[in-house]
Parts: C-alpha cells; structure tokens; sequence
C-alpha cells in the first residue's frame, strides 16, 4: 500500500530534490521510487507541522495519510500541477484543508484526537527514524557537553520540560534572545552531521 | 533564525503559517528545520542524564548552630565603622565633586568617530580586519539597505555577537531615511571596554508590523584590540 510507508531505518530520503514536471509526471505514473521520495520527503515536514498542532501520534499520522491521499488523488485526476516547482506549497495546502476537516470532525464526535483517549507513548525521535546513527546521538551529545550546564539546563526546561518560556527565561535571568541563539548555535554545529548523515542515506537518484 | 522561532513557538499564526508554507516549497529551510527539529528531538533524549549534577535549590538547613558563630559582628563595632564611614563619605565626596563633572562635561561634548563601512554576507562580503582601541571603541556603518523591488521594513533589530559567539548586546531602531541613492545605513557604535580580540558577527533583522523578526543579513569583522 502506497499510503502505508513508514519511514523506517531503511526509508529513502533525498535533499534538495528539485519538484518539477519531470519529478510530478513519475509522481503520477507511479514510479516507486519517486513515490517513496515524496512519501518520505513530505512525510517529516507534516509531521513537524503537526505535532505542534495536533496531541496525540495517531491523529498525526492519519492527517498525513489523508493529505498524501488527497495529493495522489489530484494529481491522478488532473495529471499534474499547473506549478510542478510548487508542488510543496500544494502539500502544505492539502494538509491545512485536511486539518481544519479534523478540527471540524473532533469538535462534533469522538475523533482520534480527542483528550479522553489513552495517549500512545510518543515517538519522540521523528527525525532521528531516518538519521537515528550512533554519530549522530554523540554529535549532540558533545554539542550538549561543550555547553555551559545552566544552557543544557535552560534547554531542558524549555524542550523537556515544556515550561513557559517566559517564566524560565525569568528564572535564569536571560532573555528570549539568548535562548534563540542558544539554540540556533547548537543546530548550527549539529547541521554539518545531520547533512552528511542525510547523505549518507539518500540511496534514491534525484532524476532516477 | 526563523526555524528557532518557529520551534519556540515564537511566530504570530500568520507568520508561522507562512513559513511553513515557505518551508515546503524550500528544500534548503526545509533542512534547516529539520535538523533543528532532530538536535531538539536528540537532545531531549540525552539532556536528563546531563542536567542531573545541576544545582538545586539549597534544602532548608537544620545543621546545629555553630557554637561561636558572632566573629563577624566585631565589624559592627565603632572602633571600625567610624573609620570606614569616613572613607565612604571621602570617597563619595571625591566622586560627586570631580570624577562625575569632569563624565559630564565629556559626554556634553561633540566627538569625532572614524565609522568602519561593513558590508553584509547578502552583499558578498567576507569577514573584515578592523583595529580599534580600549579608549575609542570602533563605530560600524552597515549597509542595511534593500535589495531592489523589496520595501524597507519600518525598523530594524541587531544581534551583535562575540568571539565566543555569545549574544553580547541587542537592539532595536528605527529605519533610517534612505540616501539620495537609495540606500540605507545605521551606525553601531561599541564601546572599547566592551571589546575583545576576535572574530565578531552582527546580524540584522526586518521588524515587521507583528513584532516578528527576518532575518536580514550578517556582517562579520575580525577585531584587532591595539595594544595600550
């Protein structure tokens, strides 16, 4: 089933991958390894947009599931888009149609999203499914020890622990900008890894 | 820094819908957020093994007194607070009757400061050599101005970054009026008590109407402190 995959260790994914005619036209004819970019490509990106938006794993994956539905469903019917290069801005905007339908369809019935639900453990690493490596769990492991343990504390309060940020800025006397640049330095140092791991991993030719 | 923002909740809903709107149509900040995402996701993993040797909260003492614990009250006495207060007195006096006209008058008058033109990353330009001292500190002059076809934002916020990388100071100001030719240009003047040998880093951001930052472009220079 094409809507199934999941990203596992093995899942296949390709940065700066251009979206044009060419990659919607092997999108459209169905061609599986164009398919499983797409799927894991878009896959991460609604998630990230998701989880800030939605509670529980399972909502978050039928939304992405409805939304690639959605998109396959288009693309069939009309054999393409007008603007292949903006075929990301069309993904985005199928999920916010299918989301606002959850919204709707939570507020009247029980729906997967609802609050009384037993929550499911979360996955916590969604990222990390594709580039779960040793060398990257060390990579920010050394990051986290070079910094100053009041930084790892101030991110512990605020990622971890999910505290106002307000409240914890106050509490460790810096402001919303020091938090910022905290962190923006830490993924900085972390993106070198994080790219090189992607690459490692990127087994699908960009035009295959 | 619009993926920290995002990730920090900082973005107004508008704003945050357009850059996710941005994000999937733009592989490169696509990447850029999801290896924030991932450091975060990684680093909420390891940071409870980290943190635990942070300090806490001192517990409420319940230690038996100390059996000779008022040595300290013997500064309490005349014999040295007498004499103390008398110097505190010599040197307020000192400080209110020379050091703070002498500040006064300095800060009243006009001064000659030598600017630095610096252009941005945007613009090409690579990290450049300034020499300064303690006594004057350096002037910058950023070139913030816009491409073209782009409107200027109505202010515009500064990150002034150290050798260590470290925020060493922000702010806030207003668009300056543009030049006969167009351009725009904001001075940053930084104290020499402030500055160290290094490579330092400004990074300007668009102040849109919603409070919300954009980042705009970076300039780096490389300090020289001459020796005093």
């Amino acid at each position: 089933m094409l809507y199934s995959w999941r990203l596992g260790a093995g899942g296949s994914v390709l940065e700066f991958q251009s979206f044009d005619a060419a990659y919607i036209e092997r999108l459209w004819a169905g061609d599986s390894g164009t398919q499983a970019h797409f799927i894991g490509y878009f896959t991460q990106l609604l998630r990230i947009k998701l989880r800030s938006r939605l509670q529980s794993t399972h909502a978050i994956e039928d939304v992405c599931q409805e939304t690639f539905a959605r998109v396959f469903a288009v693309l069939r019917k009309d054999g393409g888009l007008r603007q292949p290069e903006r075929l990301g801005a069309f993904v985005n905007s199928v999920c916010n149609h299918v989301l606002l339908e959850h919204y709707r369809l939570a507020a009247r019935s029980d729906s997967l999203d609802e609050e009384g639900r037993p929550e499911l453990p979360a996955r916590g690493a969604d990222a990390l499914e594709i580039v779960g490596a040793r060398q990257i769990r060390e990579r920010v492991q050394q990051i986290l020890r070079d910094l100053p343990l009041r930084d790892r504390s101030l991110l512990k309060a605020v990622f971890l622990d999910e505290r106002d940020r307000d409240e914890v800025c106050r509490e460790f006397g810096v402001d919303r900008d020091y938090l910022r640049v905290l962190l923006h330095r830490a993924k900085q140092e972390f993106k070198a890894e994080y790219i090189r791991r992607i690459g490692d991993r990127a087994p699908l030719g960009a035009n295959a | 820094m619009a993926a920290e923002r995002y990730l920090l909740d900082e973005l107004a809903p508008e704003t945050r819908d357009e850059f996710e709107e941005h994000v999937f149509d733009c592989p490169e900040c696509a990447l850029d957020l999801r290896a924030a995402v991932a450091f975060v996701d990684e680093a909420k993993v390891q940071l409870p093994a980290l943190t635990e040797s942070a300090p806490t909260p001192a517990p409420p003492s319940i230690s038996k007194p100390r059996a000779k614990r008022n040595w300290w009250l013997a500064w309490t006495r005349p014999a040295f607070v007498v004499p103390a207060f008398a110097l505190l007195l010599l040197v307020l006096g000192f400080q209110n009757l020379v050091t703070l006209p002498e500040l006064r008058t300095q800060a009243a008058q006009p001064r000659l400061l030598a600017w630095v033109p610096l252009r941005g990353e945007m613009r090409g330009a690579s990290a450049a050599p300034i020499t300064a001292d303690r006594e004057h500190g350096v002037a910058l002059s950023l070139d913030i101005s816009q491409q073209p076809g782009l409107a200027p934002y109505p202010s515009y916020a500064f990150d002034l970054l150290d050798p260590q990388g470290k925020l060493a100071w922000t702010g806030i100001a207003p668009a300056p009026p543009a030049s006969d030719a167009g351009g725009q240009r904001i001075m940053l003047f930084v104290p020499g008590a402030s500055l160290q040998n290094g490579a330092y880093t400004v990074a300007v951001f668009g102040v849109g109407p919603g409070g919300e930052r954009i980042s705009i472009d970076k300039y780096f220079f490389n300090l020289v402190l001459k020796s005093e």
